[in-house]
């Protein structure tokens, strides 16, 4: 029964079944969606560290690989981490009292001047999908702000994203001051004009050309 | 359209047409809110580009919030950036119902068409291409890009709704630019790009044809750009009937050209932030020469920047792009 239910949850995340409401997919049309299985998951006994594991990080993995085959495009890997969020609604009690361990925080902006979030919204649902706990500043992030995040979250990784080829180049004075406070803190970055040579020079540690690339890079610094 | 379709298919040269109007702002002195504000600023950086540079047509600006910006949209205007749409419009079917399309005199609209009437009536050795903004493209800019994904599985009726009274605007915008006398269009569809093939058939293609069908003649040639095609997109995009096809950095030419008709102009693909604005002139020669060894076969191959040239790349760069195409010319 149980992993039958965690099954279905998965195949909602996968597929983008939000709730029973929701007409996506249409071949799930009128069928409860992770929104109510993942409710009825928990009172019949499944765990939340279960739910989080072995329906919504393995749905949303596959998403993401799919999504770097060229298999699925935004719109439907967007549904997919919408259903994610409907699921994780329920699981937040957990997250707060300890019962469910998170991978780590991971502080998430789009770089001064840059008003885009597209790409950061993506890449933090599929941050969040894949365990981590993502503390979302917005567009338009200060350097000011990402270095009081830092200061609060210690231990977190850094994500930050540009779409214009004028705000790339803040994110090196970005970077410089969150490691002149905290060295150790590791700095991803993305956006359309960016390149891995690009993140390179800026001193940023990692660089997703995609989502996928991002997920695999944080596992990596975990390992 | 016949006559620069023409000029094209039947030259032995593959020709050159890089999508920029900011080295002409910067080669004025201006900033870039100069230029989409003020037409005059705006046509003059047009004309600048038309006398230095030995392209094979020139364009104006390719400013994807002026479109936005006449429907209600906030737009946040920097000095030395480009525009950007800030907030959201549109949130439901009830805001989208209530949408009214605008005339031509909102926004920054008249500036636009000033500076296209003034660069037909100065620039009579090449011919001027007009910029607008896709269906899809606007929508998303008024309805926020990240809920219009997911709108158009939720509620498409809405969305298609709003297509509708995007791709009104755009119309009436384009029979106005055509009207400036310019040659033709640059319709810029980014966002279609993010879309499956299926998808931007029914959610841009479809509403791009209405576009291309009032304005695409004789004398007018319609370019569609989507940057964002990774390949998915390309037979939405042969489908809308625009004459000519622009492509991103991130597609392979190659595949392009043996997948579109040899009779449309498939134009593209340099990395305009990669090589153009972050190369030096040798890493620009390299890769030009690189494509046009790949493509430069292809009849109805136009070599171009992948998108338009960003601020800030420096003049050598595009002095060494056209010096290249012309020695493989020759």
């Amino acid at each position: 029964m149980n992993s039958e239910l965690l099954e279905k949850l998965s195949e909602c995340v996968e597929f983008g079944k939000i709730n029973l409401l929701s007409p996506y997919p249409p071949q799930m049309k009128g069928q409860p969606g992770a929104d109510e299985i993942t409710k009825e998951a928990l009172e019949s006994g499944v765990t939340p560290t279960e739910i989080l594991n072995d329906a919504l990080i393995f749905a949303m993995n596959k998403v993401g690989q799919k999504f770097s085959e060229n298999k699925i495009f935004v719109p439907q890997m967007l549904l997919s981490a919408k259903a994610m969020g409907a699921s994780m609604v329920h699981l937040k009690p957990f997250f707060a009292n300890g019962t469910v361990q998170r991978k780590g925080v991971f502080i998430l902006g789009t770089v001064f001047g840059d008003l885009h979030d597209i790409g950061k919204n993506l890449f933090g649902m599929m941050v969040e999908g894949a365990g981590w706990e993502v503390i979302d500043l917005g567009i338009d992030v200060k350097t000011e702000k990402f270095v009081e995040a830092v200061q609060q979250h210690p231990t977190a990784v850094v994500g930050i994203s540009a779409l214009l080829t004028t705000t790339m180049v803040n994110m090196k004075p970005v970077i410089d001051a969150i490691k002149a406070v905290s060295p150790s803190t590791k700095v991803i970055v993305g956006g359309a004009p960016l390149s891995a040579d690009f993140a390179a020079t800026i001193g940023a540690d990692g660089y997703g050309k995609n989502p996928q690339e991002g997920i695999v890079w944080l596992d990596k610094i975990l390992a | 359209m016949k006559e620069f379709i023409d000029k094209i298919l039947q030259s032995d040269k593959t020709l050159a047409f890089p999508i920029m109007t900011h080295p002409g702002i910067e080669a004025l002195g201006k900033t870039v809110k100069d230029a989409v504000t003020d037409g005059q600023i705006h046509f003059q950086a047009i004309k600048y580009l038309s006398e230095n540079y030995n392209t094979v047509a020139c364009s104006s600006i390719m400013d994807l919030t002026v479109e936005a910006e006449a429907f209600g949209a906030t737009v946040s205007l920097p000095d030395d950036e480009i525009p950007s749409v800030t907030g959201r419009l549109l949130s439901d079917a009830e805001s989208i119902a209530a949408l009214e399309v605008p005339s031509l005199e909102a926004g920054r609209i008249p500036q636009y068409l000033l500076a296209n009437k003034l660069a037909t009536e100065a620039i009579k050795d090449k011919p001027l291409f007009s910029g607008c903004i896709g269906p899809f493209s606007l929508a998303g800019r008024l309805y926020d890009m990240s809920e219009i994904m997911v709108a158009i599985y939720i509620e498409p009726n809405g969305i298609l709704q709003l297509l509708g009274k995007c791709t009104d605007f755009l119309v009436n915008y384009c029979k106005a630019l055509k009207a400036c006398g310019t040659q033709g269009i640059v319709i810029a569809e980014p966002a279609a790009g993010l879309l499956s093939g299926d998808d931007c058939m029914l959610y841009s293609t479809d509403f791009v044809k209405r576009i291309v069908k009032a304005v695409q003649d004789d004398t007018f040639t319609v370019i569609l750009h989507n940057c964002g095609n990774t390949g998915q997109c390309t037979q939405a995009m042969v489908a809308s009937g625009a004459k000519a096809l622009h492509f991103g950095n991130t597609i392979d030419m190659e595949d392009v050209l043996n997948e579109c008709p040899s009779d449309i102009l498939v134009l593209g693909n340099l990395n305009p932030v990669g090589v153009f604005k972050h190369g030096g002139a040798g890493l620009v020669r390299i890769e030009t020469k690189a494509l046009l060894a790949k493509v430069g076969k292809h009849k109805n191959f136009v070599i171009s920047s992948g998108c338009d040239l960003p601020p800030h790349v420096p003049e050598a760069n595009i002095h060494a792009f056209l010096e290249t195409v012309e020695e493989y010319k020759n």
